[in-house]
């Protein structure tokens, strides 16, 4: 298939289908959520189609896709992917697919819920397939009103605080970005590609572009900053991360399941496809705030996670503390102070791709510690952490299913949480040996927070709760649904080269670039230092 | 060849039990719960998986003409250092003057005929071995060197997949064979088949669509009723064992911490398996939360093994064509023939080798170096997550609750295998442990085995016992480890092994006959009821006292191995007296150990019956319990036969690390420590008296007949009121009773403190960051707010004004608008006229 036809089916299909979803007769249910699940199951084929078609030896951009969209503001249609990009479709078209599934147990305005959920699709894939800031910029914003929808009207009982809350958050972060986009934007001059992802990285690095100049050494922290408050806030990371616990408890379960799964994975993806190669010089500035952000959200995470009495919430604090490997993975970025060149860029490298490896296994783990929660509460209608027990006995499949996922979730080996957490920490030490130790102090409050949770709900001798007489044995569906996820956790914990291989090249192209463009942002701010 | 069949006959002992475990709890599930399918599964699998790691043990020996056994005593140093280990080839070929290996290239061949480039193999090794023979001055050993131990390599590692690759940074699962590993599969597996047979029987409760849990309420005040689990309890079994021996195995130290933590979460599936109750699932949490502290330790040392040396590899990988691709860990550091490190004469930071022990350079010419400090960083790191596994100080606390589980867990999980996995680390990672680390070591094991034993004295529940004893014997290895006694140590985690699971199932056929009663004040006599598990017993608590006929060799395994250790620590004490508590506190324990030994077994079996109830209903297990613990009992008694000239011993220590045989002269670390060499221990002293081992040896079997016949007094005759003895000594009794008082120092120090920071976390988001943004609202409404009542009143007011005005102003003019046509003209007149004035005027001409 041809990469224009291809991406653009991955991104735009979904919306098909709600559109025709909306000619439907609603009052068939059945009819709509086998549409639906039809068109996301579509997709996730489409994407592997891209996969059959991706080549994990190219390092840059493959199966580009380039047409004008608004010339006049230089804006253009522009698509693409590389091994960055490609893992995080995958999971967004399958976190997306097993989501549908699991939204069989939405029972209100199923028509409704149905478009919005396909149109927030089409913004998930739209984001990571976008090589063109414009184009980002406009998926960020348009997967934003779906998600307000279904939270808003889906949701628990205090559904419109979380909603605007959610909204208002990410809204912040989108201004923020959109200020940093119009400074490339007036920088780069009247050339056609002033919003081109592509050719803003290469000429921050230094590279052969199409642009004449990149921002100066201090606008570049000013972006920087910019950019990264706004995809902090997806991240989410401590302090910004207060909308996440309140938008998951309200969220209905599959929503949950793409906001942890996917939607967070965007912040990371933001800071990995826009804040670093636009501005390294930024990055670098930066990198031991960032680092020490992280360390920081994962210790706090987990402490809050610890004091949880709301099953849901606890497992949204701990996508807190999980999401913080993801920034320290990718900013122990060291540099020798003296000469500017980077130190030991293996561990970097390393840490990069630890980063990048928790995004999936957060995506798929998180993603099954929600729907998990999910199938308890679809029951007995409530998530008191005091008011469980004994499901073990009650409920064995769903008990087992559950401790495997929640397992994952622990960083336990043989599952894909282990990978992500403990490479990225064990290549944070040549960074700083303090906020590694730190970093790594965590495994033993995840361990904390995970079995106590457990131990409440699964565990004991009888359930304490309301409701009982409603606890039924897991069925089909749900099985299929936590099983693939368990599947998939166990695959990635044993075969984690699986993942690695496809964006190793990625990785390193972005590393070598980013350094080059901090050598030469570093040498032209000691030339204005000259000049002074 | 060799290492290939080697390999493939481990990775199916090891693989077996993970499909094992995958059909045995997807097929129990779905089956019946009536069926031992399950247990015969696993049984199958641990079972073949015992035959593929005895024969590769066979196959080794052969392959290498059994060199660890023909090798000369432990004073043989030169020996030692031609074990065509690859440890040793520079100790061994450095020191003698070989006419036959003077060219370094030779060398350093000699030290890859160890792995698995088998082209070197046939060149090089036969050199090195005739060298070998030509040198070594004993008789026996030339002998064997010479005519059979042709091809001597005796360590075989490699690659089995990669999991992640960096730049030059590769991480992988790789496995590691050497005597050490081969022993340890053997044990693992014969043990696990014992323990899994007895299980049969144990478990066989299990077997029913309603079992009744007598130990788990429910609100009402009735049992909990549940499915039977057997089918669940050997998967979990089954997995456990992949596990362990995935441990074994490992040829990387991440691979190590990998199943590492797996074994630890079979231990808390394990320990947890009666979910129902809550004390289980309170030990399983603790179990695996205080696992993971010192798994925190263990992951430091990671870190700076990874930032220093940027492999975990133990041994070397080898290109295609031979060479050196990726120098291992244990090549990496470098001790000459004093033990004395490599280090960098201005820093003094060790320099970091590569496998022919020449410098590594980095891009700009400088040697890649460690500094001291963070070696021994590294050291304490990864003894940390030893502490933890092991139970030693100050993680001991977990292992007496783990007792929850099942009893064949106890024995399997929680005395043999997984507990000794700390020790085992230890001894496999001997070669980064620098001085101060082993110090640390034997330190901690010193205060460990005291601690624990003394608890044992007052323990009442026999598993409990069992446990303490456990604990105290694995502070035994670590000391022996500690003071540089590597084979003692393992030797007595391979002998503990087999007594202590032979207790601990002696203990589970009481608790069996019993009816699920623990409690040793409850039993007595119950040698008449069950001779077989009564007798069998005793051979235990005799091996582990270490008690022996003077000037025979008849000896159960035990005392050869506590033996070992003591003389190791005697040793030690000797070239280092002020470190002299390591001797005398574990020689104190002895007498300790037996006392507390043969208090369980004379309060068990011995007596008149103190319940009734308890002694009428106490039958003798079934054949398939019994059976294992006669086996076991063979082996506890004999497997050790020889002591330190025994095959077991040599087995054990035919690939030990090149140091040891050395010794580390005194001075060469800040702590100035000596470690003395096993010829030291061994030799007559120089006064012509006993050897320090033939010393250390009378002390302790004098301290251990010593606590026997105390016990013995106390427990097996009624001359002493035990009553008023406890009430004498009630501050100490209830100090122990408690157990030191750990668990509740732990719970007010961490449990409690990180409750409350984690409310605290909870509470800044909620009233602070939540406030925060709160407060941003409210003002942004009351700014709106008066927004409104500045667009009413001002904005609205102005314009409501000027609409006002000018409908005023309109309005006024509507008197103007008259309709006549002319007074229309005569106003369009007179405003030409006035436009005109105003131009002609204004603009100049």
């Amino acid at each position: 298939m041809t990469p224009e036809f291809l991406l653009t089916a991955i991104i735009f299909l979904p919306a098909v289908g709600a559109l025709l979803l909306s000619l439907f007769d609603g009052r068939n249910t059945d009819v709509l959520r086998f549409w639906s699940l039809g068109v996301t199951i579509l997709t996730f084929g489409l994407t592997l189609q891209m996969l059959m078609q991706f080549d994990s030896s190219v390092g840059g951009m493959q199966m580009q896709v380039a047409m004008d969209w608004i010339p006049a503001w230089n804006v253009s249609y522009r698509l693409g992917v590389d091994g960055i990009s490609m893992p995080l479709v995958l999971l967004t078209s399958f976190i997306s697919m097993l989501s549908m599934v699991a939204s069989w147990s939405i029972k209100k305005h199923v028509k409704g819920y149905m478009v919005l959920f396909l149109l927030l699709e089409s913004g998930m894939l739209g984001v990571f397939l976008s090589l063109d800031f414009f184009l980002f910029y406009v998926f960020w914003e348009v997967m934003l009103l779906p998600m307000y929808f279904l939270i808003g009207v889906w949701g628990g009982p205090r559904k419109e605080y979380a909603a605007i809350k959610f909204f208002l958050y990410t809204l912040a972060g989108g201004v923020l970005m959109l200020i940093a986009m119009l400074m490339f934007y007036f920088n780069s001059g009247a050339t056609t590609d002033s919003f081109n992802l592509i050719e803003l990285a290469k000429v921050a690095s230094g590279a052969e572009s199409t642009l004449a100049s990149t921002l100066s050494p201090s606008l570049q922290i000013t972006a920087f900053i910019l950019l990264f408050i706004g995809f902090a806030i997806k991240l989410p990371v401590f302090p910004v991360h207060t909308w996440l616990p309140d938008a998951h408890v309200e969220a209905p379960t599959p929503i949950s399941m793409i906001l942890a799964g996917v939607l967070l994975k965007m912040g990371g993806y933001g800071i990995i496809r826009i804040a670093f190669p636009l501005c390294p010089y930024g990055a670098q500035y930066g990198a031991w705030a960032m680092v020490a952000i992280g360390v920081i959200s994962i210790i706090y995470g987990a402490f809050a996670a610890l004091a949880q009495t709301d099953f849901k919430r606890l497992v949204a604090y701990s996508s807190v503390s999980h999401m913080g490997y993801v920034l320290l993975g990718l900013a122990v970025w060291k540099i020798n102070e003296t000469t500017g060149a980077t130190e030991n860029r293996n561990f970097w490298l390393m840490g990069i791709n630890g980063a990048m490896f928790q995004m999936i296994a957060h995506g798929i783990s998180s993603a099954g510690m929600f729907f998990m929660v999910g199938v308890i509460y679809d029951r007995v209608h409530h998530r008191d952490l005091n008011q469980f027990g004994g499901l073990m006995g009650r409920m064995p499949l769903y008990g087992g299913l559950s401790a495997g996922l929640f397992f994952a979730g622990l960083g336990l080996p043989g599952l894909c949480g282990f990978i992500g957490e403990v490479f990225v920490v064990i290549s944070s030490w040549s960074f700083s040996p303090l906020l590694a130790i730190i970093a790594a102090s965590g495994v033993i409050l995840t361990a904390g927070y995970i079995l106590w949770a457990m131990q409440r709900v699964y565990l004991g001798a009888e359930y304490k709760g309301p409701h009982s007489e409603d606890i039924t044995p897991i069925n089909g569906r749900e099985t299929a649904v936590a099983a693939t996820l368990l599947a998939f956790a166990i695959f990635f914990g044993i075969f984690p080269n699986y993942l690695f291989r496809m964006m190793s090249v990625s990785t390193t192209e972005l590393v070598q670039s980013l350094e080059n463009g901090y050598q030469k942002a570093a040498t032209s701010a000691a030339q204005m230092q000259a000049m002074k | 060849m060799v290492g290939e069949t080697l390999r493939n006959l481990l990775m199916i002992a090891w693989l077996l039990p993970l499909a094992g475990f995958a059909v045995e709890i997807f097929g129990g599930f779905w089956g019946t719960r009536q069926s031992k399918l399950a247990a015969w599964l696993a049984v199958g699998c641990i079972g073949a998986g015992f035959l593929c790691s005895a024969s590769a043990l066979v196959i080794w020996g052969q392959s290498n003409g059994w060199a660890a056994l023909h090798r000369g005593g432990h004073g043989d140093h030169g020996a030692a250092g031609h074990d065509s280990h690859e440890h040793d080839s520079h100790g061994g070929a450095e020191g003698h003057q070989d006419p036959h290996s003077s060219p370094p290239a030779t060398e350093h061949g000699a030290s890859e005929v160890n792995s698995a480039a088998a082209t070197h193999l046939l060149t090089v090794a036969p050199a090195v071995s005739a060298a070998a023979g030509m040198l070594i001055q004993e008789p026996v050993a030339a002998d064997a060197s010479a005519g059979e131990a042709v091809s001597g390599q005796t360590v075989f590692s490699g690659t089995i997949y990669s999991l992640a690759t960096f730049g030059d940074l590769q991480l992988s699962i790789d496995y590691y064979i050497d005597s050490l590993t081969l022993v340890m599969f053997t044990m693992v597996t014969l043990i696990a088949t014992c323990i899994h047979l007895f299980a049969m029987g144990y478990m066989s409760d299990e077997l029913t669509e309603e079992y009744v849990d007598h130990h788990a309420h429910l609100s009402n005040g009735h049992h909990v009723h549940r499915p039977g689990r057997f089918y669940r309890f050997f998967a979990f079994l089954s997995l456990f064992c992949f596990a362990m021996l995935g441990l074994v195995l490992a040829g990387n130290i991440f691979q190590v911490f990998i199943f590492w933590e797996l074994v630890g979460i079979c231990s808390f599936l394990l320990i947890g398996f009666y979910t129902e109750r809550k004390t289980a699932s309170n030990a399983a949490n603790k179990a695996f939360i205080m696992n993971r502290v010192g798994d925190f330790g263990f992951l430091i040392g990671l870190m700076v093994l990874w930032t220093f040396f940027g492999t975990f590899q133990f041994g070397s990988t080898y290109a295609a064509d031979g060479s050196v691709a990726q120098a291992g860990l244990f090549e990496m550091v470098h001790r000459d023939s004093h033990g004395k490190l490599l280090t960098d004469a201005a820093t003094g930071d060790v320099i970091i080798t590569d496998a022919s022990g020449n410098a590594q350079l980095k891009a700009d010419g400088q040697a890649r170096t460690i500094p001291y400090y963070l070696l021994v960083v590294a050291g304490l790191g990864v003894f940390a997550g030893c502490i933890g596994k092991s139970a030693q100080f100050p993680l001991q606390t977990w292992l007496p609750d783990a007792m929850e589980g099942p009893t064949p867990v106890s024995a399997l999980v929680h005395s043999a295998t997984m507990v000794a996995a700390g020790v085992y680390l230890v001894g496999r990672f001997y070669p980064m442990f620098v001085q101060e680390v082993l110090l640390t070591i034997a330190y901690v094991g010193c205060i460990t085995l005291f601690m624990a034993a003394t608890i044992a004295v007052v323990a009442t529940d026999i598993k409990k016992v069992l446990a303490y004893s456990t604990i105290s014997q694995l502070g035994y290895m670590m000391l022996g480890l500690g003071v540089f006694g590597w084979g003692a140590g393992l030797f007595h985690l391979i002998t503990h092994a087999f007594f202590k699971s032979l207790m601990f199932l002696c203990s589970g056929s009481v608790i069996h006959g019993c009816h699920h009663e623990q409690e040793m004040p409850k039993m007595g006599g119950l040698l008449k009821k069950m001779p077989i598990t009564g007798l069998t017993m005793l051979v235990g608590v005799i091996a582990i006292s270490g008690l022996a006929i003077p000037g025979t060799p008849i000896a159960f395994s035990g005392f050869h191995s506590k033996d070992a250790v003591v003389a190791s620590a005697l040793g030690f004490v000797k070239a280092n007296p002020g470190h002299f508590l390591l001797f005398f506190v574990p020689l104190l324990t002895a007498g300790i150990t037996a006392f507390y030994m043969f208090r369980l077994w004379f309060f068990t079996f011995i007596g008149k019956p103190r319940d009734r109830h308890v002694y009428d209903h106490c039958h003798e297990s079934p054949a398939i319990m019994t059976v294992p613990l006669l086996v076991l009992s063979v082996f506890a008694a004999f497997c050790a036969v020889g002591g330190e000239e025994g095959v077991l011993y040599k087995l054990i220590t035919g690939d030990q690390p090149a140091h040891i045989a050395e010794g580390i002269a005194g001075g060469l670390s800040a702590s100035g420590i000596t470690l003395p060499n096993a010829h030291s221990i061994h030799a007559p002293s120089e006064s012509g008296g006993l050897s320090i081992h033939a010393q250390a040896g009378a002390w302790a079997l004098l301290a251990a007949f010593a606590g026997a016949l105390i016990a013995y007094v106390l427990y097996g005759t009624e001359l002493v009121n035990l009553h008023e003895v406890k009430q004498q000594l009630s501050g100490a009794h209830s100090f122990l009773m408690n157990k030191w008082h750990f668990d509740e120092l732990y719970d007010g120090l961490f449990m409690r403190p990180s409750h409350v920071i984690g409310k605290c976390c909870a509470w800044i988001d909620r009233t602070i960051f939540d406030g925060i943004l709160h407060g941003a609202a409210q003002a942004t409404v009351v700014v709106s707010k008066w927004d409104r009542l500045f667009d009413e009143n001002v904005v609205d007011g102005f314009v409501n004004l000027l609409a006002r005005a000018t409908y005023s102003v309109g309005d006024s003019f509507k008197t103007i608008q008259t309709g006549r046509l002319r007074q229309y003209v005569m106003f369009i007149v007179v405003g030409v006229v006035a436009l005109f004035a105003v131009l002609f005027s204004t603009f100049p001409r």
